[in-house]
């Protein structure tokens, strides 16, 4: 429901320009983003609770100093801040809570479980991959990551390293797949477009006419000069 | 009417050897004639994923397979995700698997019936029914040819084995002869190909062999027991001692090179026998027109493609008569011989006498094949194959008149006089396989069509991209023609 399955999205800054995008993002509704806020939202809410909950069972190990308490609010901006909030929040209700739960579980189940809820949440939703075509210059493969954690990778291959780009097919598990490569000179390796997503052909076969439409100066007979 | 078709087999190049060029010949001429071809054959070193021979045939080389050449029955079901894969992609409508060793096609053939496509199966080899290697085999055949479309044999002699081997009702057992390409076998004094833009045939003129001239005989073949290297060097010193002018060439490798080198030594017979070692196929031509004859001493043959390579190179051809090799040539160019040693040397004198006085035409051999044995003739013969398992023939057409009348109808084809697909018609074809084998072979069609469900469900078909097809040229003659107007 929140993710469609990849498809393109062209932009066209200039005619020298273009940027194939091949994205799980499906097409940003009122209530699409309305339910996109809320999981973040519900991200946001379980992950301060399995911080809560370790650092509950951290103040009942034996190596944590007892929190003191402050008599008046210490200024937002100083790190007696933190402590302040931190000795109101366990000595609420929901803190209560939160020392009961973290008694009841031991250090060996609570650790990985809450080091994969914690990854969970930080993997992305939506897988973006993109190619940014520029005349003259060269092309730029772009691959959103993971997780949020980390920014998207990108590589620039300039034209002049560029020796041919190519549609291919490949066994890939149980199937067949095809894929758009681009053949960098002095390397061993060809460079995979939208490795993560691996788009079907359709989407393959419009981007690399597209490609080949851009990045090579149209010949003179072409007569696109007019 | 044009058909997808998937050539399965274990065996392709860059192996060399008969079935690989067998397969590759066939689909080249299918593609000619129309058809959309692609092989799907296991990775070789070096060559893994999809490649593109000359004329657009497709090549899978399916990399998984590799690790299980050594077990077939465990993973008789493991082939059958990508297979599926590849045949929707392909739009496949005949699997044609060859080879009856090839467990990549026998698995290709069980599956491609529970995706209810059209199956033949082409046996290219003889095989025994003593000994557990072939008990085994015939069982395995047995169980993939319970329900199979139709069976291709090389020769007649090879579809009784087969029919014997595989209980077959006959009737859906053709007989398709190999071909040989009659432009890389010719003799020596004949033009090279294409024949110039004059239209002159040149009549090949007859060779005057004189009774002191040098007959010069060649054996080309694998150096093994099978291949009657035993005859051979039991033969050898006879042949020499009682005709002096006469040379061997000997070109082959094989585990029985070293008898043939004792017996050279022993009886100092260097410089009348020459060996080659391995030789490759497009080399033998290179070999065979050096000599006046061609012997051939194997124990069994299906086919015998090398005899009439032979004789399109214009050799005399003494050949000892086994398996299919005497429905090969017509008498005038073979001697034949029992498969024993006075007969041989008794069948090797005889020729060596008839080339001494002429009465040999071996000149024009090589025409006589080139229309006897064509790839194209062979691939339309096979198109007629596929017309009748697709029901585009009728029965009678397709079987012969006899077999159309309900009292010949048979249990294993349909009425339509193809086989049915449905899964409770498949079982009762498996099922009389056997006491055990017939149940184990139902249990392993029910998994088969289970996983086939599976799959299904799993990767639906509207996921998997259609593979574009390979640009088909239209035949174009301008080339020919605008020769001609520039000649005026």
């Amino acid at each position: 429901m929140l993710t469609v399955a990849p498809h393109l999205r062209t932009r066209r800054p200039s005619p020298t320009t273009v940027e194939y995008t091949v994205s799980t993002y499906p097409q940003p509704t009122l209530p699409l983003r309305l339910l996109l806020g809320l999981t973040i939202l519900l991200r946001v809410t379980i992950g301060l609770s399995v911080l809560l909950l370790l650092y509950s069972k951290f103040l009942l190990s034996a190596y944590s100093t007892p929190l003191v308490s402050y008599s008046a609010r210490p200024p937002i901006k100083s790190s007696a801040f933190i402590w302040y909030l931190a000795y109101n929040v366990t000595t609420s209700r929901l803190g209560t809570l939160f020392t009961y739960l973290a008694t009841l579980t031991t250090p060996i189940i609570l650790l990985p479980t809450s080091a994969t809820i914690l990854y969970l949440l930080s993997l992305r939703l939506h897988t973006t991959e993109s190619l940014l075509v520029l005349r003259g210059l060269g092309i730029q493969t772009s691959s959103s990551s993971d997780t949020f954690l980390s920014g998207s990778t990108t590589r620039f291959i300039p034209t002049e390293k560029i020796q041919d780009i190519l549609v291919n097919e490949a066994f890939r598990g149980f199937e067949v797949r095809y894929y758009l490569v681009v053949v960098v000179e002095g390397e061993e390796s060809v460079v995979v477009v939208f490795p993560r997503l691996l788009p079907r052909r359709q989407i393959v076969e419009t981007v690399w006419r597209g490609v080949r439409g851009c990045l090579f100066e149209p010949d003179e007979k072409d007569g696109l000069r007019g | 009417m044009p058909y997808n078709i998937a050539m399965v087999s274990d065996y392709f190049f860059p192996q060399p050897g008969g079935v690989e060029s067998h397969i590759y010949q066939l689909s080249t001429k299918l593609i000619d004639r129309g058809h959309k071809v692609i092989i799907i054959t296991h990775a070789y070193d070096g060559r893994t994923g999809v490649r593109y021979l000359t004329n657009g045939l497709k090549v899978y080389h399916v990399p998984f397979l590799v690790i299980y050449r050594a077990s077939t029955f465990p993973t008789v079901f493991s082939f059958f995700p990508i297979f599926r894969n590849i045949v929707i992609r392909e739009q496949i409508e005949i699997v044609h698997g060859h080879a009856s060793l090839s467990s990549l096609c026998h698995e290709a053939i069980l599956h491609a019936r529970t995706m209810g496509l059209r199956t033949v199966f082409t046996d290219h080899s003889l095989f025994g029914f003593a000994d557990a290697a072939s008990i085994l085999t015939n069982k395995l055949l047995k169980f993939t040819l319970s329900d199979v479309d139709h069976v291709i044999c090389v020769s007649h002699t090879c579809k009784e084995n087969t029919v014997l081997r595989a209980s077959l009702d006959p009737l859906m057992v053709s007989v398709i002869p190999n071909a040989v390409v009659a432009e890389n076998f010719r003799p020596r004094s004949h033009p090279s190909y294409p024949p110039s833009e004059f239209g002159d045939q040149m009549v090949p003129v007859q060779q005057h062999l004189g009774p002191h001239d040098t007959i010069t005989i060649v054996v080309v073949s694998r150096l093994f027991y099978n291949k009657g290297t035993d005859l051979l060097v039991a033969a050898i010193p006879r042949i020499l001692a009682s005709h002096p002018h006469v040379r061997f060439i000997i070109a082959g490798s094989g585990p029985k090179a070293i008898d043939l080198e004792q017996m050279l030594e022993r009886n100092v017979l260097q410089d009348r026998v020459e060996m080659l070692g391995p030789v490759r196929h497009e080399e033998v031509r290179e070999v065979m027109v050096r000599g006046h004859i061609y012997l051939h001493p194997s124990l069994t043959e299906a086919f015998g493609t090398v005899i009439v390579e032979a004789a399109s190179c214009g050799l005399y051809v003494v050949c000892t008569q086994v398996g299919g090799i005497p429905e090969v040539l017509p008498s005038h160019m073979t001697v034949f011989a029992k498969p024993e040693e006075d007969d041989l040397v008794a069948a090797t004198g005889k020729a060596i006498a008839a080339l001494r006085s002429n009465k040999v035409r071996t000149e024009n051999f090589h025409d006589q094949v080139k229309k006897m044995y064509s790839w194209t003739d062979v691939a339309e013969r096979t198109e007629r194959v596929y017309d009748g398992i697709s029901g585009v023939l009728s029965e009678a057409d397709f079987y012969g008149y006899d077999a159309a009348d309900a009292a010949s109808w048979s249990a294993t084809r349909g009425r339509a006089g193809v086989q049915s697909f449905a899964l409770i018609d498949r079982l009762k074809r498996y099922y009389g396989c056997g006491i055990w084998a017939g149940k184990l072979f139902c249990l392993c069609v029910i998994i088969d069509y289970l996983i086939f469900m599976f799959l299904e469900f799993w990767a639906p078909r509207d996921e998997i991209d259609i593979a574009r097809n390979w640009p088909k040229k239209s035949r174009v003659e301008n080339s020919r023609r605008d020769h001609r107007t520039f000649k005026r």
